[in-house]
């Protein structure tokens, strides 16, 4: 009778939310979460009600909240975990900054292991253990003091999240230049963000959408576009090279940025990437900075693969095996240049990055 | 102020006839008339900086309008407003910390306990990181807009009135007498930036090795003769860099200073490479992403040292630093130079007769100044600057030689060049990949948007009839406008459109003679 079964059935946890995302996904989303953060907090509080309700009925449970959290659309995984981290604090009766701490481990390590499969879930609790840990203005304040200013931290991370995709939207947007065509794969918020940008902008270009088979996040993806008035043409996922030759920059999003400089991404990035290079042609990555993770893969196999059913529409023969892996991992090489809420940065920046954070 | 005015004009036409040769002269007047700028402004009591500021970028916006080409001018207006930024910076720090201790003198307030999260030390680390570039550390600390609301004007405090303001008004002779001193500073890297890079080049130049140079720098030249002075024989290939051929120029000089020197033209570079150790250039403007605008035909000595494994070394002053990235419009703008170092006068004439097709002759004559490197081309070149810019330190706790594996990814060639400043000590190569390092330490975030865009009070861009506005694409109507003394020989057949982009690559009419 676990509420939270560990969702081990071949479908990792971090696919679900994907998927419940984007199938919910509209222009409008955006709007309302532009205005959720414009009117100061989101609307919704839920520690308030499911705090109470979860002292009253059953003890606090990290990954209760951080589900609670992680349903909501417009949310990023990692500010799912640190808002769930933040109910932690808020619910913590601890009286000392040390015990305090060790809480939090407790509870970003049961986070963490609950979906291995989620970077920017790690990334996320990384970052807020880095910030307690490391923020010198918690030492001379006395406690509650501190605590509160953790929670009004962690609650300002949504809103940090949203301001660093204008940030991205801002700076990508002047990458694309009037009749370009851009190359992008599957279905990202961020690179959807700098499109929109761009268009209300008036710059003229037109985009080529891969289909993304198999969860098909490219036809949304162009659907979103279209009701923007952007050209778009869909392409299936293997036309690839078939149209690279057409395009002038491909631009995708990343699930995570790993310590090399390379991403994590939608499968099929890779292989794009690939193309892009064979054919001198920029590869663009827009990703908020609280994506970076610290893993270092050295190929393909090294990351944790997160599974997903995939439909061919026929019986498949017994004894066929099925590649289910979710995504792959596209090495430094490949990529130009990444543009972030840091700035717009060559790959090997981010390496930099993650060694001033934690070294 | 009068005086100024006629200062900046003068300087406008001189950029915009051209009348300033090489990067290192214009960014040294551009300097000093900002200096002037400076000096000259009318100090208000309160937010002095950004009168400052305001009043550097007016200036700097008609300059670099003036000859957008000519990244340097941009350069130096970013990095003095970076200047007045940081010393206003620590002029308001240094208030703070001495209200801090007065207060704490003073002990009569029950309230100076409820802000200890203020205290000084606090905001002084809050106003760096505006300054700052973000960073992931940052991110969750609450500086953005916090920290920039409570400059000077809350400095002082309303409480205390008249004792406050003399203070006041000395600080901002202060402001700007710091503000002077750092320019001069400036001034002074610029025109010793040569003997700087020099320095180093005995570590980089080894006995009886083989350096090839195309066309003619003052940098590479001082370079090369410092190597000389030290003792070191080699041997040293000139391509003559045409159509100027100033590699005869730097020739003559070379064997001037005793160093054994062959010539040989552009075309025999990939003859010659296979007998290189090392590929010396100097540039034009090195770009945020680390790729390089150097005079044309560097980016084929380039392709021929990455075809052979030679490292390529790009020698330049921390002036042709420029915090932009190529996709930027006036980095595409080529300057296209006058066809007379082409063809001679009247040589050709008949051929550009306007009377033969629709009045528009056959024969194009293009010449562009620049190439552009990608920072990529030259991506598994260099074997021994990566070992030195590893030994970059510029920040304690930053990075350390054991974790340089990640970073060995894309390692390409080195840019020489030498910078001071307290935090950072070291010299030597940088990685084109670790160009925006140096960009955060020359440039404020705030100046590198679109308000110092040249391009948008250009007439070229209200020539909006013109098909060609698309990037990367240059109309040589518009582009004759800006080019100046650019006197080819074409026709009014209304708008061609050519293609100047990375590859150098000419679309357009058929007519167009390729210039390779």
């Amino acid at each position: 009778m676990d509420p939270n079964p560990k969702p081990n059935h071949g479908i990792s946890a971090y696919y679900q939310t994907r998927e419940e995302h984007h199938a919910i996904i509209s222009g409008d989303w955006l709007s309302q979460a532009q205005a959720a953060a414009a009117a100061g907090h989101p609307p919704e509080r839920p520690p308030a009600s499911a705090a109470a309700l979860s002292a009253a009925s059953k003890p606090f449970s990290v990954i209760d909240e951080f589900n609670h959290w992680r349903r909501k659309p417009d949310l990023a995984e990692a500010v799912a975990a640190i808002m769930a981290l933040v109910a932690g604090i808020r619910s913590s009766d601890a009286a000392t900054m040390m015990e305090l701490e060790i809480e939090l481990k407790k509870a970003s390590d049961a986070l963490k292991s609950w979906d291995t499969t989620s970077i920017s879930l790690s990334a996320g609790c990384d970052l807020f253990m880095r910030y307690v840990t490391r923020t010198s203005a918690l030492e001379y304040e006395d406690f509650h003091a501190a605590k509160l200013r953790l929670i009004e931290r962690g609650e300002k991370f949504g809103e940090i999240s949203l301001k660093a995709r204008r940030t991205i939207a801002m700076l990508g947007q002047d990458f694309i230049f009037d009749g370009c065509t851009i190359l992008v794969h599957g279905f990202s918020r961020v690179v959807f963000e700098v499109l929109q940008l761009a268009a209300s902008n008036r710059k003229l270009f037109r985009v080529f959408c891969t289909e993304g088979r198999p969860d098909k996040t490219g036809l949304r993806l162009s659907k979103e576009l279209a009701t923007l008035g952007i050209p778009v043409k869909l392409l299936i996922d293997s036309a690839v090279a078939y149209a690279m030759d057409e395009v002038d920059m491909v631009l995708v999003g990343a699930d995570g940025v790993v310590e090399s400089g390379g991403i994590i991404n939608m499968m099929g990035t890779y292989q794009i990437a690939l193309v892009a290079h064979s054919m001198n042609k920029p590869v663009y990555v827009a990703a908020e900075s609280y994506k970076f993770a610290r893993l270092y893969p050295l190929d393909q196999k090294d990351l944790e693969p997160a599974l997903r059913p995939i439909e061919f529409g026929v019986p498949i023969p017994a004894g066929v095996e099925i590649e289910k892996s979710a995504r792959d991992y596209t090495p430094p090489q490949y990529l130009t240049l990444l543009f972030t809420d840091l700035g717009v940065l060559t790959p090997s920046v981010v390496s930099d990055e993650l060694i001033q954070l934690y070294l | 102020m009068p005086d100024l005015q006629a200062l900046v004009t003068d300087f406008v036409l001189k950029l915009k006839r051209r009348k300033i040769e090489g990067s290192q002269a214009t960014a040294k007047q551009t300097a000093e008339l900002l200096r002037q700028v400076v000096s000259q402004q009318r100090m208000p009591y309160t937010n002095q900086a950004s009168v400052l500021i305001d009043g550097v970028r007016a200036v700097g916006e008609q300059l670099i309008a003036a000859n957008p080409i000519e990244l340097a001018v941009g350069n130096i207006v970013r990095r003095v407003l970076h200047i007045i930024r940081e010393e206003n910076l620590s002029s308001t720090t240094a208030a703070m910390e001495g209200l801090g201790l007065t207060a704490g003198s003073d002990d009569d307030e029950g309230e100076h306990e409820d802000h200890p999260g203020l205290s000084a030390a606090a905001v002084a680390a809050a106003a760096r990181s505006t300054l700052r570039a973000p960073s992931l550390q940052t991110l969750l600390e609450d500086i953005p807009e916090s920290a920039v609301a409570p400059h000077p004007s809350s400095s002082g405090g309303d409480s205390e009135g008249k004792s406050k303001s003399a203070d006041r008004s000395s600080r901002s002779k202060k402001l700007k007498h710091d503000v002077i001193e750092a320019i001069n500073e400036l001034i002074q890297d610029i025109d010793t930036c040569h003997e700087l890079i020099s320095e180093q080049a005995v570590e980089h130049i080894h006995q009886n090795e083989v350096i090839l140079t195309l066309g003619r720098s003052r940098t590479v030249k001082e370079f090369l003769c410092a190597a000389k002075e030290k003792k070191r024989s080699f041997r040293v290939f000139v391509a003559e860099g045409a159509p100027r051929y100033q590699g005869h120029v730097l020739a003559k000089e070379l064997v001037g200073k005793g160093i054994q020197t062959t010539v040989i033209t552009d075309s025999a570079v990939f003859a010659m490479i296979s007998r290189v150790n090392m590929v010396i250039v100097g540039a034009h403007a090195i770009m945020a992403n680390g790729g390089v605008i150097a005079p044309v035909g560097i980016n084929m000595v380039a392709l021929a040292a990455q075809r052979h494994a030679v490292p390529f070394v790009v020698v330049a002053g921390s002036h042709k630093l420029c915090p932009l990235y190529p996709h930027n419009p006036e980095v595409l703008l080529n300057e296209l130079k006058c066809p007379s170092d082409l063809l001679d006068f009247g040589e050709f004439s008949d051929c550009m007769d306007y009377g033969s097709l629709g009045g528009s002759p056959l024969l194009h004559v293009v010449n562009p100044a620049f190439d552009y490197v990608q920072p990529k081309l030259a991506a598994r070149i260099s074997n021994f600057v990566c070992s030195a810019s590893s030994n970059q330190l510029p920040q304690p706790g930053g990075w350390s030689h054991g974790v340089k594996f990640p970073l060995l990814d894309h390692y390409g060639f080195g840019i020489l060049d030498r910078f001071h400043g307290d935090d950072v000590e070291s010299q030597g190569g940088h990685n084109p990949s670790y160009v925006y390092r140096l960009i955060a330490d020359y440039y404020s975030a705030d100046d590198l948007v679109n308000y110092l865009h040249p391009l948008l009070n250009h007439p070229m861009s209200s020539h909006d009839d013109c098909p060609s506005m698309i990037y990367g694409f240059l109309c040589s109507r518009c582009h004759h406008r800006l080019g100046g003394g650019e006197a080819t020989a074409r026709g009014q057949r209304g708008h061609e459109v050519r293609r100047v982009n990375s590859k150098i690559r000419i679309i357009g009419s058929a007519k167009e003679v390729d210039p390779s």
